[in-house]
This record gives structure tokens, sequence and C-alpha cells, in this order.
């Protein structure tokens, strides 16, 4: 059903999450205009308000939230365990079909915005405008195009490579010239065979005079940090959100820095942690383990991310007991994790010690915050974009609720999203526990 | 534990129509093994399978019949009525998207394969690419790339202009090394700004070069001729299939040449009328009618729109009476029409004097003879792959029950038709 831009509808549940973090509203209702959040309440506030200018929906047995935000994407992957390096050997029209699909597996989950964390050349942009034209669906795009990186550094292949605080500048105003609207930095290397993961990558003064001249022109900035080195200069650099947050040494052993993670704290930054990429590696090597004998290779690979995930859970507690600014990102479609799955992330994140609260906050306006939307979108509050989700069951009490979305709302608009069968076909199912 | 891939499926139906033009089987039955149809017949004439594998659909008031196979198809445009020149100006990323968007209304429509007459760059080569990758779903596609065409000729834009038959050669050459199932050239102008609709573009020389490496490699030639000197051109260079088929003079005005027809008929060249294309604009023309007024420009292009379209029709009945083998090509998404209404089309061949029956044959068998992949789809038969059509109601008699969608296969298996992912 679609809804006109001159019509009101009322949407009427036994609960109501704001995405503020407050106790829910029990039987609540959401009055919209067109595609805004005109007010919201319990049921009998509304009361009298039903007449033939106002649709009404009621949704017995549901809660009504913001749609879901996914602070950490990559539309044009496949999560299908191949590299990134592997990735961008594909033709730009191929990967511009496959963020399509993507986003598509987002919204339909209930992902209604989504900041894209680097793809090649400006593929994404395509996307967003294509989904503008009203050619394909998708969640708000919150884009950076080609992460910035140095030569060889991790996500250089996307087009990014920059030196010295000169070309760094440069790159920065390229993008902002595209439409970027906050800019990814590379500050470890990665996944990318060229880079080193635990090694820092750009300067300080190359990370200084991107963040300097993005934040010129009004643009939150990002880090990509594997290496507790990476942290440090992206603090210095005064970088906005540090992204996985890994405190690993140069050889790759792990050691958790209170006083960086409280140096983190006092310049306000959020940290992204991507916990759940790592599991679905581990979850990816399980499967294969059920119809084959892994390799030696894989099964150190195994051990090693079963002992570093515990390790990344660990230091992840300890800076939710800190108090610091944690949002959900799910990193897919990375590695073997496929977009479509954002709640896993949310389920982490709860795992690593946020209440379902604290973990819906994180997926919603704190996320919307942390990248710089919070005034448009991320709580159901009046004046706000009408994006918002249907879900069956209380996530508040058990964050897995967050699985069963049944309807999707997007600037008021409510999306069709075609057949069960089809979503599900999105989806990624844990494997069987061992015998 | 059933298997859930069975390597046999069984499907019986109320009727099934061939697509060859025999009558319908009533209570039919067809046998897929993997993607292929390995019979067709009664439960008289046909061993089952004793195979506990077997999964069986019954369709036991519905009609079941090859899926439908559009000769003529623009998967890049928008059917929004802005013009090539303009279409050609988005990035190729947007277009390749839009694309991918019309393939699957087309498929969801029950199209199961497309010859895509003309688009800009590499675009449908790369939606194939992701086709195959599993990215999108999309019919079988029979893939031109770029129309060849003179400079500033009709969809030039698209990026294969070639001069003198060395040029076009090497144009024929490349579009095959890129993939191309088919050739295309434009051999009068059209629509495009630049050209001239009336006359012919390509020299004779120019056209037998490229009839002649297409050929050589295999591969047919289809082009569009909207005036006489260019079907008369196509005539002598051996042109498979001509696109559009309008006998007009410099003046302008359609004529009916028994001559032109009777060379068509003997050369067993196929020809595509696009019959629906400008019907498309005048229904939009109409519904504004009904719901406001029309502006003098607008009245005044209703008006010739319905005239044109009295003259079409009379002359593509003619055409058929002639034995001039016409086949079903919608032409969407150009201009106003908009694809996943293939039907529209071959219902506008039931108003030019065919019967249902023919129409069908002319929008499934005729058309994929037409795109020379008659010996994979198009009918019922052994040996074709197993893309069928499953439709409610009797076609053969009431060709509007074409659209009337229960199931669409493709390669023996079920397309999910609500799969917006």
């Amino acid at each position: 059903m679609s809804i006109q831009s001159n019509t009101s509808t009322l949407i009427l549940a036994d609960k109501l999450i704001d995405g503020k973090g407050g106790s829910a509203i029990e039987d609540a209702g959401v009055l919209l205009f067109g595609p805004i959040i005109k007010a919201i309440g319990t049921r009998s506030d509304f009361d009298g308000l039903a007449n033939d200018k106002v649709t009404v929906l009621k949704f017995t047995g549901k809660t009504i939230m913001p749609g879901m935000v996914d602070t950490h994407t990559h539309h044009t992957g496949f999560g299908d365990g191949r590299s990134g390096d592997d990735l961008v050997e594909l033709p730009n029209e191929v990967l511009v079909l496959q963020a399509a699909k993507n986003a598509r597996a987002a919204l339909y989950s209930g992902v209604t915005s989504a900041r894209e964390n680097g793809a090649k050349d400006y593929t994404t942009f395509k996307l967003r405008q294509a989904i503008q034209e009203g050619i394909t669906e998708g969640p708000r795009l919150v884009l950076c195009g080609p992460p910035i990186s140095t030569i060889g550094g991790h996500l250089g292949y996307f087009g990014g490579e920059v030196t010295g605080q000169t070309e760094a500048r440069a790159m920065v105003r390229r993008h902002v010239k595209e439409g970027a609207d906050y800019i990814k930095i590379t500050a470890t290397g990665g996944t990318t065979k060229t880079s080193f993961p635990w090694l820092s990558s750009l300067n300080v003064d190359e990370l200084t005079a991107i963040t300097d001249e993005a934040h010129k022109f009004g643009k939150l900035t990002a880090t990509h940090c594997l290496s507790t080195q990476g942290i440090i200069n992206s603090l210095d650099a005064n970088v906005d959100m540090i992204i996985h947050c890994i405190f690993n040494n140069p050889d790759g052993s792990s050691d958790f820095r209170k006083d960086v993670a409280e140096r983190i704290g006092e310049q306000g930054a959020y940290i992204n942690p991507t916990l759940h990429v790592l599991k679905s590696r581990i979850w990816a090597l399980l499967k294969t383990q059920e119809s084959r004998t892994l390799t030696p290779q894989e099964k150190l690979d195994l051990d090693d991310r079963k002992r570093f995930y515990d390790i990344r859970l660990e230091h992840c507690h300890k800076l939710i007991e800190m108090g610091l600014k944690i949002v959900t990102g799910s990193d897919s479609s990375w590695g073997d994790y496929k977009l479509g799955n954002t709640p896993y992330e949310t389920e982490a994140l709860v795992d690593a010690g946020f209440s379902p609260m604290e973990g819906i906050v994180s997926v919603t306006s704190e996320a919307a915050n942390s990248i710089g939307i919070g005034e448009k979108v991320g709580i159901i509050e009046a004046g706000k974009e009408a994006d918002i989700i249907i879900v069956d069951g209380d996530p508040s009490k058990d964050i897995k609720a967050l699985w069963n979305v049944e309807n999707v709302f997007k600037s008021g608009r409510e999306l069709d999203r075609g057949s069960e069968s089809s979503r599900d076909r999105s989806r990624q199912y844990p494997p069987p526990p061992l015998p | 534990m059933r298997n859930p891939n069975p390597k046999h499926k069984l499907i019986r139906a109320n009727k099934i129509i061939d697509g060859t033009g025999k009558l319908p089987i009533n209570n039919g039955i067809l046998l897929i093994e993997g993607t292929e149809i390995i019979a067709v017949g009664t439960e008289r004439d046909l061993p089952l399978p004793e195979n506990s594998h077997v999964q069986e659909f019954n369709y036991n008031e519905a009609t079941v019949l090859p899926g439908l196979v559009d000769c003529h198809v623009h998967l890049n445009g928008i059917g929004d009525g802005r013009v090539g020149d303009d279409l050609a100006l988005l990035p190729d990323e947007i277009i390749t998207l839009q694309s991918a968007r019309n393939a699957r209304q087309h498929l969801y429509s029950g199209v199961t394969t497309i010859r895509d007459c003309g688009s800009k760059n590499k675009t449908t080569f790369m939606l194939r690419m992701a086709a195959d990758m599993g990215i999108t779903p999309t019919p079988r596609m029979m893939l031109a790339g770029r129309p060849i065409a003179i400079i500033g000729g009709h969809l030039s834009y698209f990026g294969e202009e070639a001069t003198g038959p060395v040029e076009c050669r090497a144009a024929v050459r490349q579009l095959i090394k890129e993939g191309a199932d088919f050739i295309k050239v434009t051999a009068t102008g059209g629509s495009t700004r630049t050209s001239l609709p009336l006359s012919a573009s390509f020299t004779q020389e120019e056209l037998t070069a490229i009839c002649d490496e297409a050929h050589n490699l295999g591969k047919h030639v289809a082009a569009h001729c909207t005036s006489t000197p260019g079907i008369l051109n196509a005539l002598d260079s051996g042109v498979d299939t001509i696109i559009h088929g309008y006998n007009r003079g410099s003046d302008g005005i359609l004529s009916f040449d028994p001559l032109i027809a009777e060379r068509l008929a003997k050369n067993e060249v196929f020809v595509n009328p696009t019959l629906y294309q400008h019907v498309a604009r005048s229904r939009i023309l109409k519904s504004k009618l009904q719901s406001s007024s029309l502006t003098d420009k607008e009245t005044k292009e209703l008006n010739e729109i319905d005239t044109a379209h009295q003259l079409k029709n009379e002359y593509f009945s003619k055409m058929r009476e002639s034995g001039v083998t016409l086949v079903c090509g919608s032409d969407s998404a150009w201009a106003y029409y908009q694809m996943g209404d293939f039907n529209s089309e071959i219902e506008a061949h039931c108003q030019i004097g065919m019967s249902p029956m023919e129409a069908i044959v002319a929008s499934t068998y005729n058309s994929s003879k037409s795109c020379w992949i008659s010996n994979e789809v198009g009918t019922i038969e052994p040996g074709k792959k197993a893309d069928l059509l499953v439709v409610d109601g009797n076609p053969d008699s009431n060709i509007s029950d074409l659209r009337n969608i229960v199931d669409v296969f493709q390669e023996g298996e079920i397309v999910d038709l609500s799969d917006k992912i």
C-alpha cells in the first residue's frame, strides 16, 4: 500500500519502542502525515481521530520501532568468502547490480538507513541515483566512495590511494565533489593482500590533513583500525568513529589499552566493533567442516578465529563497561557476512554486555547519531522521517525479535517486500550445533 | 527423505498448447528431465516413469504453453516517453540497473526469452554476466549489444557508428567478440534526432558487408526499417528480420507493395511490425483525456496516432494475407511502452486478422525462429528447454487469457514471481 504525501496514517500496536532507550509505550500509536511522523502516544491519545481521512493500521501483539540503522555496510560485496582483492576485478556495472540486490535485501530485512563503508570508484553513488529515480529500492544511504588509503593499503584497490597531505586533501575534495556524505579512511592494513593489518598505514600528518579537510566541509570521518597504533593515530587526527577498534600490537598479539579507550571516550568518538563478521567466518568454516575435513590451514584458521573472537568479546565488554559510544555496524557484505543479517551484530553486542534495549539504541538512535543523520531518523518522534518497522514480539526483552520484521515503512510508505521465501534466501543461519 | 530437486517433473494440464499451431492437447501431460522437456502427450500415449522421485504439478484448470518469446525489446529503456537521445546520457551503471528491472518484469509476466535489439555500450552484456552469477533474474537473452548505425544514424548514440564495408565488418566482429548473439543494424533513420526515418542510412554495399560477416560467424541480422529504401536494401543484402517494415516513400505515406511482400514471403524474411508501440502513447493520452483535458498539441498527436494506427493495421493485414511471417516483438521499453506488457503486442496481432492461436505461434515458435533459437525454445517438444508459461483459461480462444499467469518455469524450475530481492 502506498501512502500519498497528503494522507494520514495511524499505526497502532501493543508496544512502541522509540529508539531513545527509555521504557516502551504500551498500547501505543504513531500518527504519520505523508513521509513524516506527526505524533506518538498511547492508543487513547488518538481516540476520535479515526475518520475517513485517516488510514488505521492495527498490529496486535507487535512492536513499533524505528527502522534499523546499520552504520557499516559494503554494498557491492557478496559475503561468500571472496576477498576484496577479487571483488574489485568485477566490472562496475556488475558491482552496481550486486549493490542494488544487497540494498533490497537490507531494506526488506528492516534496515532503512545504511552507511556504506567503501566500494569501487563511485559505484554506490550510482546506486543512490537509481534509488532516487525509482529504478530500484534501497535504504537511505550515507556514502563515502573509495576509502582513502596508502598505496597498497587496505581497500586501496577501490580507487582512494593517496600519499602526503596534498594528495590526501585532494582526494577528500574529489569525494565531496562527487557527493560523499562522510570520509572513510583505512588507518591500518586489513584483509587486502598487499597491506599489513597490525601496522598503521597513513601517517598522522596525512590523517590530520584528511580529517581537517573533511571537517571543513562538515563531513564526518571514520577510520578502519586493526591495531592500537592505528587507533592512537586516528585519535591524534581527531577522527569521529573508530571502526573495528582492535587493540593489537605490531606482532598481532592483543592487549586491551584502557588509556587509549579512555581517550576515545574523552574525544567523544564512536566505536563500531564489528564482532559478527569474525564469527561469520567461524560459521563458514564450521559449515565447511560438515561436508569435508578442513585443511590443516583451515583448522588453524578456525582455532585462531575462535580464540580471537573471545578476546574481541572481552575487549568489547570492557568498552561497554566504560560507557563508550558503541554502535551496530555489521560490516556486511564483507568476508562471509551477507547484507540482510544486521541483527547478528546487535546480538553480538548484547552478548558483549549490552542490555537488549541498549542493543536497540545501538542500531537506531545512537547509530543514526554516529553517522550524522540523527536529526532525521533513528527515533520515533514527531517531526522525524517515518522510517518505521513492525516486529513480532518485544526486542527489548529478547533482541532476537529483531529478526521478526513484519512490515517496513520508509518515509511513510509501506514497502512490498515480496515473498517470505525470497527474503529467507538472503538470511544466513548458524551452523548446526556440534553433536 | 524426499529429494528436494527430483530429476523428473511431471506436469498435468487441462490443455497443452505446444506453440507450433497444432491443435491443443486436452488433459495433457508433460515430462521434464532436469532442464529439458523429454515427452509430451496424454496419459494414454505416455508411459509414466516409475520413479519415486518424480515431482508432480497439477494444472487441471489451466493451460500450459511455451514461455513467450519477445523478439524485440530494449532493456535499457525507461518507457516514460523519454527519447533515446536522452536515455543514452544516463551513466551506464544506471542504465544497467534499469535493464535488470525490465528483465525481471518481463520474466515475471511470462516472457522467458527476449531478443534485445540495441543497448548502450556493454550494459546488456554486463547484465548477462550478473545474471550468470545469480545476482539478478532475467529471461533467456539474445543480445545485440550496440546497434550498428551510420554516423548520426538511428541509435548511433549507443556507441557503434561505422562507415564503409571495412568498418562495418570490424563492427560485427567487435560485437561478436564482446558476446553479441546477433547483429542489429539501423537501415533507415528513426526517432534519433540526427537521423532521417524516410531515408536509407547504410549503402547497399555496407549492409551486405554486415550481413555477410554476421552470417559467416553464424549470427543473424535484424534491421530497423521505417521506409522503402531501407526495406529494399535489407532485402538485397540478406537481412533475416525486418523490424517495423513500414513501406513509405519520401512523402511518408504508408502503402502496401505486393512485390515487396512477395519478396519478404519468398525469402522467408521475418517481419516484426511493432503494432502496439504507438498505441501505448495513445492510451496514456486517452486516460489523460478522461481525467482532465488535452492540450491542442496532444489532441493533434492523439488524432495522428489513431489515424496511423488504422492505416498500419490495414497494411499489416495485407502483409499477413500475402504470406509474410509476422513475429511478435514489443519494442518495449522504448518511448512510452513499459516492459512487462508483451501481451499488448500479442493482442494487437489479433486486430490484423490473426486468430488467437496464430498470435500464440507468432509470439512463441515463429518468434523463436526469427531469433535463431528455435532449436532450444519456443515450442513444447522433446529436446526443448522446459521454459513454460501456465495460465488460467483458454488463450487459444481468448488471447487475453495469456495475462492470467499461474506459474512460469525456466529450464524446468518454477520462477518465484514475488521475489523482489
